[in-house]
């Protein structure tokens, strides 16, 4: 499922974006927010895998060092609000621009982004190291602890972790040694 | 569509029975006759213009008139959040622990599923309680008494004695996500439980899960978007009184 996010103030372009992306009929789910502080939050629980954002936001630095910080793998797309020329860069919408160019350059890029997330989707099985760390994890071990005991770094345990998180739809720890009992990785006699 | 006064009251549930639950929490009760909105926010004291916002709010997500929230009188919308968790408390929580428990015949030939399950939710009714506690034990008292202090423009005695060292930043320092854990619930149940016997009690347990966690994200946002912003307009008029 392609997941896009739609940061712009005005509530007309908003929406005007939202009924255009649903025309596209690739499986998407779109969320929209209106303001820096609602972009931030949204970011800081979810990553979408496209952005589209007006450039009134984007050009905060405060929002620039954000997404280049915390979202590097998103594909941006920026919307201006001034008339831009048609130079064939379809990571740039003008509000301006009729439909059927707005619809040829979110065809694009929601095609090129659906292939790779497809692809991802199909691999939800985790890996055995994955499930090393879970097991460790649903214990309740704490992810210094779960470094030191597999010699990895703490930042592998954190990425480790999303990926779970991702994967299983599952966030917190308890809810993450209930599946584990579930699915055999650890037993409840093993949890003090 | 926009939800105005003249419309009756009956029609606004017919268009939107959702909002029944709002209804309940601002303090009014069903038997409407052909009495508009108007009408019936009279009759129950409420006032029409924040029955017709808060209304607007749940039925549109995308109708969030903030600035005029914040107008209000913040003892009006402590009394909707409160009515709101004994609602939670009193009705939506103990529903889906009786469905939980509902669970443990289908699940008989893996007793330690149901076991889980039951643990699992036993220990979010623990901290759902705490995060309630706290609002009701010290975030509403402090609210209602900061705004009787407005009122009276000072500092009232019970005001210095008990709320001197507290503000509202400290509240969100501890204010945590309660919605997390729900979200695995559905998930473990959706994904990873063995399949039921019976789909009826998984689907009606589901159902309630789903629309807990709506409603409490509603909730969140109205006291993120409204009380608090709300709580430090007041706490800074009170500085400059």
């Amino acid at each position: 499922m392609v997941q896009i996010l739609v940061a712009e103030p005005s509530y007309l372009v908003r929406k005007g974006l939202s009924t255009i992306l649903q025309e596209l009929k690739a499986v998407t789910k779109i969320e929209e927010v209106q303001s820096m502080e609602e972009l931030i939050d949204s970011l800081k629980s979810s990553t979408p895998h496209i952005l589209i954002i007006n450039t009134t936001l984007s050009s905060v630095p405060e929002v620039d060092e954000f997404i280049k910080k915390y979202t590097s793998d998103v594909q941006v797309i920026s919307i201006f609000n001034t008339p831009i020329p048609d130079d064939g860069n379809e990571l740039v919408l003008s509000v301006f621009d009729s439909k059927s160019v707005l619809l040829n350059k979110l065809r694009n890029q929601v095609k090129s982004v659906q292939q790779s997330v497809t692809q991802q989707d199909n691999s939800e099985e985790l890996s055995d190291r994955e499930k090393d760390v879970l097991k460790k994890v649903a214990l309740g071990k704490t992810n210094k602890e779960v470094a030191n005991e597999l010699f990895i770094s703490t930042h592998t345990v954190i990425s480790h972790r999303k990926n779970i998180t991702r994967k299983l739809g599952i966030k917190t720890i308890s809810g993450l040694t209930v599946y584990a009992i579930l699915n055999q990785l650890i037993k409840l006699e093993d949890i003090s | 569509m926009l939800i105005t006064a003249d419309m009756k009251m009956a029609d606004l549930i017919h268009m939107d029975f959702q909002l029944l639950a709002f209804i309940q929490r601002i303090g009014i009760p069903l038997g409407f006759r052909e009495k508009t909105i108007n009408e019936v926010c009279e009759q129950h004291e409420v006032n029409v213009d924040f029955f017709l916002q808060l209304a607007n709010a749940f039925h549109d997500t995308d109708y969030f008139p903030k600035e005029k929230l914040l107008q209000f009188k913040a003892d009006w919308l402590v009394k909707y959040l409160r009515r709101t968790h004994q609602n939670y408390l009193e009705q939506k929580i103990p529903d889906i622990q009786a469905k939980i428990i509902q669970l443990e015949e289908d699940l008989k030939e893996t007793t330690q599923s149901y076991e889980l399950i039951k643990n699992f939710f036993k220990e979010y009714i623990g901290e759902f309680s705490t995060h309630i506690e706290l609002e009701e034990k010290t975030v509403f008292p402090y609210v209602l008494e900061l705004s009787n202090c407005i009122e009276l423009g000072k500092k009232t005695c019970e005001f210095n004695e008990q709320f001197e060292d507290f503000n509202i930043n400290q509240y969100l320092e501890e204010h945590n996500d309660i919605e997390e854990k729900l979200f695995d619930l559905k998930n473990i149940l959706i994904k990873y439980l063995p399949p039921p016997t019976d789909n009826g009690k998984y689907n009606s347990l589901l159902f309630d899960i789903f629309k807990l966690e709506q409603d409490l994200k509603d909730h969140s946002r109205l006291e993120e978007k409204v009380l608090i912003p709300r709580v430090k307009k007041m706490e800074e008029e009170l500085e400059n009184l």
